[in-house]
């Protein structure tokens, strides 16, 4: 989109700043194109100006990102535990984690169960319920709000309040499965159905998913589905062949993003086993209940924190890291060109 | 009713489906798609009622399997806010909070409007990096930056997780840029042919254009870092005066085990203040959050 | 794509410079420690000295009472007190360089690990210099607070652990005496047991799950004489019949219960420390604790009606009358700005007389100096006299020290914890748990 001329050096606006003044005769006259020396430079002058307001981003990307990252690589070396110098010991760090680790078999398998399982649960519900939404005529602003209410909420007090309602013995969920006959199962105490509840309280929460959701339904044009309907599809192929592809950008966005988090899963997990172990961390520190009940809630991300920060292993936790890093990267370079809204050309 | 605005969500909805069919089918559509919406809104808001009921109950009574409190006992309020030193923990929460904000949007701000208004080389290599360290999970990083905050002598407070706001946030320079991005280049390039610099367009003539945009950006980083649990576990935990109230919230422990009905309490305290911001700051969240996925 | 030489280059001196600052970073250590000390101790103490400990409420409330005696009889003193810190906070705090003299750990792990990279500072110069008369302290102590011959902690009471059990209900069942042996642990627990109309656990004699409450391996080593490593180091667990014995044993309770009962049961008991404590509602009858539970229970539950005695054994193989013994420790750490007044206070706590008695009778904690073991200022009632009694064993255990802290006493639960609930070759899972052991240990370094 190209700016109007409403001056006769509107043209050299679009080219960028010019340093010729304006023509003052007023005549029109198309003035001849800046040379290009002079659009050089205003181009660099324009690129320095940028850097200048990118300064800190940029140095915060060298600080917090891409050192980290070199670092990290450097650590994972080593065994250091920050009292004595970092040691050199090439790759026993790597050793243990591809082979002796007993709990890295059980942190990988539980990461990826939640990448597999957590995920896609959470946008379909998501999906449902922003499709329920986007048929509603009336009170869609209540509704809305109630519906995404539970995802403002500090995920730390929603799992505090789910390992309540779901205790086994005094918990009202099990109260009332007993109400309809059913032994309610030990929810959050029972190594099999730990990870089915933080499915529960994730579906609870999925209204930060199910927004944009709604977002991207209500923005599918409607005069697609009136030429369906008068072509005689019915509703079912109408989802399918219409609102599902329109959507499907935003799907992806979720699932990516989705993905991402599922990988570096951490603080639902934590807190849930803290809560619901009972146990006092008097002495126990955080590191100690991670994974209750049994390994089952262990992922990836809590036993780098045990490793790095519970037994001050700075050089395997780095190990860690890197491995995890490598596997974001892979899911990254996959999916980064196929979400639109992560490509720099994008609304250009 | 939702003010008018750009954001589809505030538009009636014009997206849906028409209704095709016989008008008894259409009845029993209403009535099936509205018992939906009534029992997914009952699931929503059942969990808060327990917590609400359970947080006004007496510490033994909560031990039980009752469901109403009998009687309705107020103190566990009270006795948060006397036996823990949660004021001071809220103190800290905002603390954290405000300041990671407003650090945040004097760094992010004008990086932003440099990625989404002015066109120079390199400003797509910037903006992957960027989109890079935004889904980078910390933890890669984790280690070699707790070290350095460690040399700086700053563990055991929330600084560490402030300070680095005052070098941008990859998601909010992400969020900004997409909305600046909305804004026509026209107004810009006016402004330029009067003569302002880049910096006096973004002050004078882009920021308050964008305040909705702004405002989310801002609310998206207050919530981040008032819900932050695994930030204050890596760098306070050892140090209970600098804890914020999500820490505290799944971290203490009554001396002798959890004091449920007290927690519950505790929980409706923490939820509050980000309900009641929500309810004021509603359309720009809403926006926001439009505006992370739903273009493109 | 490949990228252009500039920006290769570029990247290559980034990567250098990065690295270069790693090791920059890692080689600014966290304070130096003192080769040498001072020649004599300083005359009169003055100045702030911080404490970490681990203790909470109203044990804290007693620790400051004992601290209380050390500024008294030090004017210019004040003790800054940071309660709650548990090892993981106090190696944080030690290794980043935050304000911390004298840390008190609630446990032995983390000797071996701070003694072998210094956290704690070495003890031995200011012990020879003020002459501190170590052999008051009994030997099971001396072994768990020294790592390799350096001695960088002084014990600050102890705990042992022995059989508890519900008069009331032993009378209810007929039982007369409490079981000495494994096998009548078991008869009198499953007599004691009671079940409700629908088959769940209405009462149990005694709860066998490793998880339970203090059920660990470290309080049930007692009943087998267990060891855990070879003077190399190595774990040899796995490869002692002792042990094995002791895991089939335990195996074979939880069946004859069955583990989802168990497992059902436990979820639904009070938490240890509360009010709601199974032990203290008679849910269950026998226990194994350690000795602060007669606190607890004189503070919440007075008018239990409860016997202690030590902890049962397998016939031949363990010693009755011994226990478990491990307790607190306590040290300079490594950035201390006042050693000279961070000794004098670590010195206090645990080799001063009236100070262990305090500690003793306030947490109700075993004091670590037989000297006050046997005062008659140590308030000692029928209940605690077994405590007191298994501590002073000659053959009572304790658990040693490596770099990686109780690492492998967290692997060998793990382990436990799978056995009790999925069963399988228990050999061949010992041998793994062997391998994973010495695998830990090797990552940790020496």
């Amino acid at each position: 989109m190209s700016a109007p001329t409403r001056t006769a050096s509107g043209r050299e606006a679009r080219l960028g700043r010019s340093s010729r003044p304006a023509d003052p005769t007023g005549s029109g006259a198309a003035p001849t194109p800046a040379p290009p020396r002079r659009r050089r430079s205003a181009e660099s002058r324009r690129r320095l100006v940028a850097l200048g307001m990118l300064a800190p981003a940029l140095a915060g990307l060298a600080v917090f990102f891409a050192y980290p990252l070199v670092a990290s690589v450097f650590y994972s070396f080593t065994r250091y535990n920050q009292l004595q110098e970092p040691q050199f010991v090439g790759l026993l760090n790597y050793r243990f984690l591809f082979t002796q680790d007993p709990q890295i078999g059980p942190a990988v398998l539980n990461t990826i169960w939640f990448v597999v399982i957590l995920v896609p649960v959470r946008i379909v519900f998501g999906l449902l319920v922003a499709g329920l939404l986007s048929r509603a005529k009336t009170m869609t602003g209540f509704w809305r709000t109630l519906f995404y209410l539970p995802a403002l909420v500090p995920p730390v007090a929603s799992v505090v309040a789910f390992v309540f309602l779901f205790n086994p013995g005094t918990g009202p969920v099990n109260q009332i499965l007993r109400v309809f006959g059913i032994d309610g199962p030990l929810w959050f105490n029972d190594p099999s159905w730990s990870k089915p509840s933080l499915v529960i309280l994730g579906v609870w929460v999925m209204g930060d998913i199910m927004i944009i959701f709604l977002a991207s339904l209500l923005d599918v044009p409607r005069d697609l589905y009136e030429a369906a309907s008068l072509d005689g599809a019915t509703g079912m192929q109408q989802v399918r062949h219409i609102t599902l592809p329109t959507i499907s950008p935003v799907i992806g966005f979720a699932a990516v993003t989705g993905v991402i988090a599922a990988l570096q899963y951490f603080t639902e997990a934590a807190v849930a086993s803290s809560v619901a172990s009972g146990k006092a961390t008097i002495g126990g520190g955080t590191a100690a209940l991670l994974g209750y009940p049994g390994t089952s809630l262990l992922t990836y991300t809590e036993l780098l924190y045990q490793h790095g920060f519970a037994n001050f292993q700075f050089g395997y936790a780095s190990a860690m890291a890197v491995v995890l890093f490598v596997v974001t990267a892979v899911v990254l370079v996959f999916t980064l060109r196929r979400i639109s809204v992560f490509r720099p050309e994008a609304d250009q | 009713m939702t003010a008018v605005s750009q954001s589809p969500l505030a538009r009636a909805p014009r997206g849906a489906a028409p209704r095709t069919g016989k008008p008894r089918r259409n009845a029993l559509l209403w009535v099936a798609e509205h018992a939906a919406l009534v029992a997914v809104g009952v699931l929503t808001i059942a969990p808060i009622l327990f917590v609400v009921l359970t947080s006004l109950m007496s510490s033994n009574q909560a031990l039980t399997a009752s469901i109403i409190p009998k009687p309705f006992d107020l103190s566990n309020y009270g006795k948060v806010f006397t036996q823990l030193p949660l004021a001071q923990w809220f103190g800290n929460s905002a603390l954290y909070a405000v300041l990671a904000t407003a650090f945040m949007l004097v760094s992010s701000v004008p990086a932003a409007y440099a990625l989404a208004q002015i066109k120079f080389k390199g400003a797509n290599l910037v903006f992957t990096v960027i989109i890079v360290a935004m889904l980078l999970p910390p933890q890669v990083t984790a280690v070699p930056v707790y070290v350095m905050w460690s040399h700086l002598h700053l563990t055991g407070t929330l600084w560490p997780l402030i300070l680095p706001n005052l070098l941008g946030d990859a998601f909010s320079i992400f969020l900004l840029r997409q909305f600046f991005m909305t804004i026509p280049k026209e107004y810009g390039d006016a402004a330029r042919i009067d003569g302002c610099g880049e910096w006096r367009v973004l002050w004078r003539v882009i920021v308050p254009m964008a305040r909705p945009g702004i405002a989310s950006a801002a609310i998206f980083m207050f919530f981040h870092s008032w819900n932050d649990y695994y930030g204050p576990l890596l760098y306070a935990s050892e140090n209970q005066a600098a804890w914020p109230v999500a820490y505290g919230l799944a971290t203490f422990r009554g001396q002798h085990g959890t004091d449920w009905s007290m927690t519950m309490a505790m929980t409706v305290v923490v939820m509050v203040p980000v309900v009641v911001i929500f309810f004021f700051a509603q359309k720009a969240f809403v926006e926001g959050i439009a505006l992370t996925g739903v273009k493109g | 794509m490949s990228l252009p030489r500039p920006t290769i280059r570029r990247i290559v001196t980034a990567t250098a410079v990065a690295a270069t600052g790693a090791l920059v970073m890692a080689g600014c250590s966290s304070g130096s420690s003192a080769a040498s000390i001072d020649e004599s101790a300083p005359k009169e103490l003055k100045g702030t000295v911080s404490l970490w400990h681990f203790f909470t409420g109203r044990e804290a409330g007693v620790v400051k009472s004992a601290v209380d005696g050390f500024e008294k009889a030090n004017p210019g003193v004040t003790v800054d007190i940071h309660a709650g810190q548990d090892d993981e906070k106090l190696q944080k705090a030690i290794s980043s360089g935050q304000n911390i003299d004298v840390g008190l750990s609630y446990s032995t792990a983390i000797v071996g690990s701070f003694c072998s990279s210094g956290a704690f500072r070495d003890l031995s110069p200011y012990i020879k210099r003020d002459k501190v008369d170590l052999s008051d302290i009994p030997k099971a102590v001396q072994g768990y607070t020294a790592y390799k011959g350096k001695r960088c902690t002084l014990p600050a009471l102890a705990d042992v652990s022995a059989l508890m059990y519900n008069k009331a209900a032993f009378a209810k069942a007929g039982i007369t005496t409490p079981p000495k042996t494994l096998d009548e642990l078991k008869a009198d627990g499953l007599k004691l047991t009671t079940y409700n109309a629908d088959g769940s656990i209405k009462q149990l004699g005694f709860n066998p799950l490793i998880d339970f409450y203090e059920n660990s391996p470290e309080h049930f080593a007692p009943m087998i004489n267990g060891t855990w490593l070879d003077k190399q180091g190595n774990s040899e667990i796995g490869t002692s019949a002792a042990w094995k014995k002791l895991i089939t044993w335990q195996k074979g309770y939880v069946d004859a219960i069955g583990y989802d009962k168990l497992k059902a049961f436990t979820s639904g008991l009070g938490q240890e420390f509360a009010a709601d404590n199974a032990f203290q509602t008679g849910q269950v009858a026998m226990q194994i604790d350690g000795e602060y539970r007669t606190a607890f229970i004189k503070d919440q539950k007075p008018d239990l009606d409860y016997g202690t005695a030590p902890t049962p054994v397998l016939e031949g193989v363990g010693n009755y009358g011994s226990t478990y013994i491990a307790g607190n420790v306590a040290g300079v750490a490594k950035g201390s700005k006042n050693p000279e007044l961070a000794w004098a206070l670590l010195k206090y706590l645990s080799t001063n007389t009236d100070a262990q008695v305090t500690l003793g009778n306030g947490l109700k904690n075993i004091p670590t100096i037989t000297s006050a073991l046997q005062s008659p200022d140590l308030e000692v009632d029928a209940n605690y006299k077994t405590f007191v009694d298994v501590a002073g064993d000659p053959k009572t255990i304790t658990s040693p020290a490596t770099a990686d802290g109780a690492a492998y006493i967290g692997t060998f639960t793990k382990f436990w914890q799978a056995y009790q609930q999925n069963g399988g070759d228990l050999d061949a899972k010992l041998k793994k748990l062997d391998s994973d052991i010495d695998n830990a240990n090797q990552l940790a370094g020496p």
